[in-house]
């Protein structure tokens, strides 16, 4: 059973439930124990309702075999970023690739998915997906740093909520409102979850730059003087310390569904990595044939207009 | 037509192939075929510009890209959150992006980061102030960290060596200085006295050349003033060595090199002569032979193969 977490939906499960026999604990809220009438009530009467809303969020990270060992220590970054995540094992098979990803969705009870797939011990494809019927986005990695750099210095909590910071450019366009909306479902720690710490402590930057989606996480510092917890004038000393990991997004394409569907969006600008690499080859390739060309151009040319005889041709010989 | 399509199948063994061969044939196929593979290079080169590491763009965006924006904003709708569910849950800032930046410059581009994600966190700062809640981490918190304690070791280190580095080269550079400076002092420092010694003698012959003219008649009173009744006489000179008489040679630069090294040579060579040394005293090894301990009565007349035997 898919966990339902939107408004009008919670309201169709709650008359299921007063179906059966049993009396149902009173159901908790972030606000303490209420009872079910009361809630009910509070729903239908006031428009917001932030008490009953729930992050149940929960991301599968999940990769292809064969992967890269880079690619792989970027995917266990991601399980330590995220706490919400449950990791499973290496997908195997290529075909019937999207069936296998949602059922394997299904059974873990998640609702999201990261998927990172590797080509060719080269290009790492990753896959964010929402699970029963969300829209899916196809990315292109690049420029991957892991954490265990030693350049990126930063550490923080394990499991602490990051801020999102996004640039104003993903306001511009529909895809990238839709990428804006999954990041933060996807990337945001649900708020009380078991295993978030709790204060604030990094921060994730997502901002659009040619195209592509970069990503940095940075930890908040501040020089702490007094023992306070709010720091009074750190706000001017407050640095950020690269934590890692980096990486660059180029999406492909959005599917309306999880991992198939009909095309919504594709990016006019992409080209896939394999026609790079053939395009380099055909180039290097012409460079060979220029070369023979030229060579027969000049035999024909010497042959067609020969060389006077040379005057100093024997002053030498022996 | 088919040669060409051959070339183009066969990568590489393309070049075997017109190496093997010869003749005018070969050669008009491979201008034509070279024809073709120019015209597309030209055609591909114009439609591909570089921009990020290994990421080519093409420069007119492909003319069948599907564009559903109805589809996209629906599904939006579809997965969004409901508008009323508080900031906190989301946790998200939108910062302003002033100016482009280009992406090849890695200083500015990763800058523009930096600043959006400090706007962010002031923002966010100032929010949660303004409700109250604890943003900070306060320093006596321990808990798990996303690094583990032997990385973040690691990475003192080698923060700390690069440091480290840095403050060698600077050293390095101000010795080299420094040395440079006092080899010019020191330079001074002997014309200096080279000039003072001329000066001096110089003074001498004209005294002498002086008296000379003036035949030896002034006695002691014309005498150059050399400095000597300046009270300066009995004053020792600054190189001096305490416990050490003034006669004594023994404390020469050359001698010091030469005796220090001289006794650890002697140990070395002796050692070396006596374990691989021919000549010399060895120790008394077994000299005899079985024919020679039999031969008792033809000792003398032995010949000399036997002799031979016998270590000399």
């Amino acid at each position: 059973m898919g966990k339902k977490r939107k408004h009008s939906e919670t309201q169709t499960a709650e008359p299921r439930k007063k179906d059966e026999g049993a009396p149902e604990r009173p159901k908790r809220t972030l606000m303490g124990w209420k009872d079910k009438d009361e809630v009910s009530q509070q729903t239908e009467s006031t428009p917001d309702s932030p008490q009953v809303f729930r992050n149940k969020e929960k991301v599968m990270v999940t990769c292809s075999r064969r992967i890269n060992y880079r690619y792989r220590h970027l995917m266990l970054n991601m399980v330590s970023l995220l706490p919400h995540c449950k990791k499973d094992n290496k997908v195997e098979s290529r075909s019937s690739k999207g069936a296998t990803l949602n059922e394997l969705i299904e059974l873990r009870g998640c609702s999201s998915a990261l998927f990172f797939e590797c080509r060719k011990h080269q290009d790492l494809y990753m896959w964010m997906a929402r699970c029963p019927n969300g829209p899916s986005v196809k990315f292109l990695v690049n420029a991957v740093h892991t954490m265990e750099e030693l350049k990126l210095t930063g550490n923080h909590l394990k499991g602490s909520r990051p801020l999102l910071t996004f640039s104003s450019n993903f306001e511009k366009d529909a895809h990238w409102k839709l990428l804006k909306e999954m990041i933060i479902q996807i990337f945001g720690t649900p708020k009380e979850h078991r295993k978030s710490k709790p204060y604030h402590d990094h921060v994730f930057v997502f901002s659009i730059v040619d195209d592509h989606i970069w990503f940095r996480n940075y930890q908040i510092s501040v020089p702490h003087n007094e023992s306070d917890k709010m720091v009074r004038g750190g706000l001017d000393k407050m640095t950020l310390v690269e934590v890692g990991p980096r990486f660059c997004l180029n999406p492909i394409k959005i599917f309306a569904g999880s991992f198939g569907g009909p095309t919504l969006y594709e990016n006019p600008f992409y080209v896939s990595p394999n026609q790079i690499r053939a395009l380099e080859k055909r180039k290097k390739a012409g460079k060979y044939a220029k070369k023979v060309k030229a060579k027969t151009r000049r035999k024909m040319h010497e042959q067609s207009n020969p060389l006077e005889p040379d005057e100093f041709a024997d002053m030498w010989r022996e | 037509m088919e040669m060409m399509l051959y070339f183009h199948a066969m990568g590489l063994r393309r070049k075997d192939l017109s190496f093997l061969q010869s003749g005018k044939a070969v050669e008009d196929n491979v201008n034509d075929v070279m024809g073709d593979y120019s015209e597309e290079d030209d055609s591909e080169s114009v439609s591909e510009s570089e921009s990020d590491q290994e990421d080519v763009k093409l420069a007119e965006p492909s003319k069948t890209a599907i564009y559903n924006r109805e589809g996209l904003v629906e599904k939006c709708e579809d997965i969004s959150w409901p508008e009323n569910v508080g900031w906190m849950h989301k946790l998200s800032l939108d910062v302003d992006q002033e100016k482009e930046v280009d992406v090849n410059d890695d200083l500015a581009r990763e800058l523009a980061f930096f600043t959006q994600a400090l706007e962010g966190t002031r923002a966010a700062f100032d929010k949660f102030q303004s409700m109250g809640l604890p943003f900070l981490r306060p320093p006596d918190y321990y808990a798990e960290m996303v690094k583990t304690d032997a990385h973040m070791q690691k990475v003192k280190g080698k923060l700390l060596a690069q440091k480290r580095q840095i403050e060698e080269s600077e050293e390095r550079r101000k010795a080299r200085d420094a040395k440079r400076i006092a080899k010019e002092v020191q330079a001074e420092k002997l014309k200096e006295r080279a000039k003072q010694k001329k000066q001096e003698i110089e003074e001498v012959k004209k005294w002498r050349k002086q008296r000379q003219q003036s035949g030896f008649k002034d006695g002691k009173d014309g005498m150059p003033d050399l400095g000597f009744e300046n009270g300066k006489a009995f004053e020792r000179s600054s190189k001096k060595r305490p416990g050490v008489s003034r006669g004594d040679r023994s404390g020469g630069k050359a001698k010091q090199g030469g005796g220090k090294s001289n006794n650890k040579n002697k140990k070395n060579r002796e050692f070396r002569n006596s374990k691989f040394g021919f000549g010399g005293r060895k120790g008394m090894k077994k000299q005899n032979t079985a024919e020679m301990t039999n031969d008792v009565l033809a000792f003398n007349k032995s010949n000399a193969a036997g002799n031979r035997k016998r270590k000399r």
